[in-house]
């Protein structure tokens, strides 16, 4: 307690600064990669403070051995000793050949947990006792997994994004003590993808602006979740699985090709104008937090929705897909 | 999704075990383990210290099964007080041996309640190792060193399961990775036992006297019975050629001179007049041995009678006395093997009266002094006037044979004259009473007499060609001087008790219940038991506790070192683990540059596909590469789209191949430069 308490209260420690300056280098040197495969290269490993206290252990043992002139307190030494070096091989293996890989993660508001999808492949041996963290976390937020023999494994990392707009996935950590807990050994994995964090969403949300009229729109509405089909196009990155047209998908990839979406952009109902200006004297971040609100509201309630911000406009449209292109906008809206 | 890929978890256990929680499942377990580790040691520790640790154990167990919360810190910390109390109480120290033994099971029980975080768990570990290090201090028997494997598998499961967070892991399958472990490491185990240079204590160790039976520099009355009743090994002698019968045997250990009425010493170690030894006047060839001999924690070596020149012993120096006994410089903690020389046809001492003889004459004042009077009056008897020192003995001898004395282990406790109660009294007692009075009578007599305690006979037949020599067969019997001739040897046991000298031993403990019943139906069937135990446990002796520096330097030699010491020793251990290190690297580098061999098939067909200028993703299924060979060579790709069908359908089908079909890796480069060529052309 005393300690926590001195060390927040300390001036800044200069070597302390040192090592932080070092780590960034070290870890600015490490290419970022999705994927990941472990070898000797990126796996680090070093005895846990456990295994100093064997090796103190061991040399008490050897002490007894030798003073008391016990042949069968030497086996016990030796055995000890041999399996805590067979140990350090079994730690190191057990990240070794390894691969860790990152499903490209889903964009979050800011302030809520994103979910970080990483799935670990063993080629060859079972696995037992990974854990995975953010870098910089403390060792009680490690993600504990094993791996089956020649089979995968999946881990959900938590990361909370602190502000709107692209992020790069931060530093993962990936240690195992399996199976003695005399040694550590880890890796530092810097993925190279990116994950766009929404505008957090204004609470409570104000309520929506009207509706406004459209100009030029189809004089019949058509239901949102009618069976008509309006067309198909390319499977593009983003589009929600409902959205996939399974028959068609199918019979397009036995012959090679690639999944095919339904195009839904014509069947609206009604039209909405999120605008920056109707959103009164609100700060800048204020608006957008609004603007997010409004963009969640007018989904829910199923309507087709523009967005219009300074220097930048969402032309109207409904669905999913048109509620991400509002809030990527929004993520990503500088002034 | 995790959960579904996950290992599926084999039903090795049934019923309540199966379905407590992990943890509950896991502290179980180990308060298991510490039982067993614990429980050889019942016998040596307090009956407190037992139960307490039962108690404790069983309340943890109590506390797992209930998933209740741990006791507070104070109330383990008050039972620890009062264990250091109890411990002082009952050892009137806190250090040593035996308080450090019961100290330390106190502690690993304790610490059980304290199980909170990750290092607590290693400190029960660790206590562990170093709690089944301590049997050893008590034996280092086959029996004892496979319970403690035991002990040591369960401890190193205990800390795999510790390193399995994940799921509910089976005992069965965190008891086998610990196994591997272990037998993975035992070739450095015995590497190390072999070659790490043993070296002796590196400061004194406190003895414990209660503990130690066997011979002594000193002897009085009763003190020889409880080594009498001893079954353990003292020493085993292999002999070159035909061993002799077992009665002849006298190992010859401290001889004792100076006599106070209630103990027996040794003559002090001055400065021999004359050269040690020199004296000794032998027969024959002699016969060449070679001895265990195990810990006496005395610096006496009990040599074959008569050992005339000493042994070389590495490590220590032999002294001869001028007795005929022989010392090494400092007491022997370890066991030792080495060679030596024996005539068993031998006279010694001086043959002309000498002024060292004086102190075998003399006698305490005031002490026994109804043998004095009873002496006196054996000499007035006609038939022994002026006779020489072999009639007087004889004589001695007889009214042992036909005074009406018994032989017994349980003479009850003599008093202050317990050689004239022996003597005139009471008739009952065993060698060293036997042999005390003899001597005492002697010197009455005007003969220089003395007392010597060895080991005399041993088991009737060789096991493996070793003679076994047992504790029990410790025997203390006396000389006597006779001028022109020097000191002869008389063994007054043999007069009652002529089956001690012959048989060896006397008094065999009662067999124990399955010994017995085997014994009652076949006899036969028993004794080759015996001597197969005795067999294997006489190789494990030799082999592993007698592994010493000795034996080291043997296995250098056999290695090719003329002269062996102890930095070769050193250099060949550190070569040697350097080599293992080495070799473990190089593996690592070729196991580096190792890939699965589907990929590296894989590999082949994309950069055959890519030589043809085709866009080839590592992600691209085989279906989709074969379809794009087809878009764009037709029919004259036919033969290489079909390559790779056959790929899809040896890998992923119903049928598919456990390795790649390396014919096939062969075929896509072979039609990829046709294909090349034909274009080209």
């Amino acid at each position: 307690m005393s300690s926590a308490f001195v060390s927040r209260l300390a001036l800044p420690n200069p070597a302390a600064a040192v090592r932080r300056r070092f780590r960034a280098w070290w870890q600015g040197r490490l290419p970022r990669s999705d994927t990941l495969v472990l070898t000797q290269r990126n796996i680090y490993i070093l005895p846990t403070r456990a295994g100093l206290m064997f090796a103190a252990t061991l040399v008490v043992l050897l002490l007894a051995s030798i003073n008391y002139q016990l042949n069968l307190g030497y086996v016990l030494t030796f055995l000890l000793a041999g399996s805590g070096l067979v140990s350090m091989h079994v730690t190191h293996n057990t990240l070794r050949s390894l691969t860790l890989r990152l499903r490209p993660p889903a964009p979050v508001f800011a302030d809520e947990a994103a979910r970080l999808d990483i799935v670990l492949t063993s080629p060859g041996a079972a696995r037992f006792g990974i854990g995975l963290k953010l870098l910089d976390a403390p060792a009680a937020t490690l993600v504990w997994t094993d791996v089956p023999a020649g089979g995968q494994a999946g881990v959900q990392i938590g990361f909370v994004p602190g502000r709107r707009g692209w992020h790069e996935v931060p530093a993962l950590g990936a240690e195992t003590r399996f199976p003695l807990g005399l040694f550590r050994a880890w890796t530092v994995w810097r993925p190279a993808a990116r994950l766009l964090a929404y505008p957090a969403p204004e609470r409570p949300a104000a309520a929506l602006p009207a509706m406004r009229a459209v100009p030029g729109g189809p004089s019949q509405a058509r239901s949102a979740d009618g069976g008509e089909i309006e067309g198909v196009r390319g499977y593009r990155r983003g589009d929600p699985l409902k959205l996939v047209f399974w028959k068609k998908a199918a019979k397009a990839l036995e012959s090679g090709g690639e999944l095919v979406s339904r195009d839904t952009s014509a069947s609206v109902q009604r039209q909405l104008w999120l605008d920056w200006q109707a959103c009164g004297a609100l700060a800048p971040e204020a608006r957008l937090a609004r603007l997010t609100a409004w963009t969640l509201a007018a989904r829910r309630a199923d309507a087709e929705f523009g967005l219009n911000l300074p220097g930048r406009t969402v032309e109207p449209g409904g669905g999913d897909l048109q509620r991400h292109r509002c809030l990527e906008a929004l993520a990503l809206w500088q002034p | 999704m995790i959960e579904a890929l996950r290992l599926p978890r084999p039903l090795d256990h049934v019923g309540g075990w199966r379905n407590l929680p992990r943890e509950a499942r896991d502290t179980l377990f180990l308060l298991g383990v510490i039982a067993w580790t614990v429980l050889p040691h019942v016998g040596h520790l307090p009956v407190w210290c037992s139960l307490l640790t039962a108690a404790v154990l069983l309340w943890r167990a109590g506390l797992a099964i209930r998933n209740a919360a741990l006791p507070g810190r104070w109330v383990v910390v008050a039972v620890l007080l009062v264990a250091i109390g109890l411990t002082f109480w009952s050892f009137r120290s806190v250090l040593g041996k035996e308080p450090g033994v019961t100290l330390a099971v106190v502690l690993m029980a304790l610490k059980t309640l304290e199980l909170r975080a990750r290092r607590d768990a290693f400190v029960v570990f660790f206590l562990g190792f170093f709690i089944v290090l301590t049997h050893f201090l008590y034996s280092q028997s086959l029996a004892v060193a496979a319970a403690m494997l035991v002990s040591v598998w369960g401890l190193l499961t205990a800390v795999v399961l510790a390193h399995m967070p994940v799921g509910q892991p089976s005992l069965r399958q965190a008891s086998a990775l610990a196994a591997r472990t272990a037998l993975l490491g035992a070739p450095v185990m015995v590497l190390l036992f072999v070659l790490f240079p043993r070296i002796g204590p590196l400061w004194g160790v406190p003895q414990d006297e209660q503990a130690a039976t066997g011979l002594s520099n000193t002897m009085r009355m009763g003190s020889m019975t409880e080594i009498a009743q001893d079954e353990r090994i003292a020493l085993r002698v292999r002999f070159e050629g035909t061993p002799p019968a077992p009665e002849t045997l006298y190992f010859r250990g401290p001889v004792l001179t100076r006599f106070d009425g209630v103990e027996w010493r040794q003559a002090p170690l001055f400065a021999p007049r004359r050269a040690p030894n020199a004296d000794l006047r032998v027969e024959g060839p002699g016969l060449a041995y070679e001895m265990t001999l195990e810990p006496q924690r005395l610096a006496a070596l009990p040599l074959l009678e008569a050992t005339g020149s000493a042994p070389e012993i590495e490590g220590y120096r032999v002294i001869p006395r001028d007795d005929l006994a022989w010392a090494a410089e400092r007491p022997v903690y370890e066991r030792l093997r080495f060679e030596a020389r024996a005539h068993t046809r031998f006279r010694h001492g001086p043959t002309e009266a000498d002024p060292d003889l004086r102190v075998h004459l003399q006698l305490p004042a005031g002490v026994n002094p109804r043998i004095l009077a009873w002496t006196a009056e054996l000499r007035r008897t006609p038939r022994l006037a002026g006779a020489d020192a072999r009639r007087l003995a004889g004589a001695v001898l007889q009214h042992i044979r036909v005074g009406g004395y018994t032989y017994t282990l349980a003479p009850g406790a003599y008093g202050r004259d317990a050689i004239d109660e022996f003597w005139l009294d009471r008739k009952e007692g065993f060698c060293e009473h036997f042999a005390a009075s003899f001597v005492v009578v002697m010197r009455a007599l005007g003969v220089p007499a003395r007392v010597v305690t060895g080991f005399q006979g041993a088991d009737p037949f060789p096991v493996d060609g070793y003679t076994v020599v047992r504790q029990s067969s410790a025997h203390a019997w006396a000389e006597y001087w006779q001028p022109g001739e020097g000191w002869l040897r008389a063994d007054p046991t043999a007069m009652v008790a002529p089956e001690r000298i012959v048989r060896g031993r006397v008094l065999t403990p009662a067999p124990g219940l399955v010994a017995g019943a085997i014994g009652a139906v076949n006899p036969a069937l028993l004794s080759q038991l015996r001597a197969g135990w005795e067999s294997i446990n006489n190789r494990w002796n030799q082999w592993v506790l007698n592994y010493s520096r000795g034996q080291q330097f043997e296995v250098l030699k056999d290695l090719g070192f003329r002269s062996p010491s102890w930095e070769d020793l050193a250099l060949l251990l550190v070569g040697a683990l350097s080599t293992l290190a080495l070799a473990g690297a190089a593996w690592a580098w070729w196991d580096r540059h190792r890939v699965d061999p589907w990929t590296r098939q894989r590999e082949a067909l994309l950069a055959a596909l890519r030589s043809l200028g085709l866009a080839a993703q590592p992600h691209d299924p085989p279906r989709a590469l074969a379809a794009r060979v087809r878009a764009r060579y037709g029919a004259a790709g036919a033969e290489l789209a079909a390559a790779i069908d056959t790929l899809e359908r040896q890998r992923y089908a119903r049928a598919a191949r456990p390795t790649p079909d390396r014919s096939l890796t062969r075929a896509f480069a072979t039609h990829a430069r046709r294909l090349a060529s034909q274009t080209h052309a």
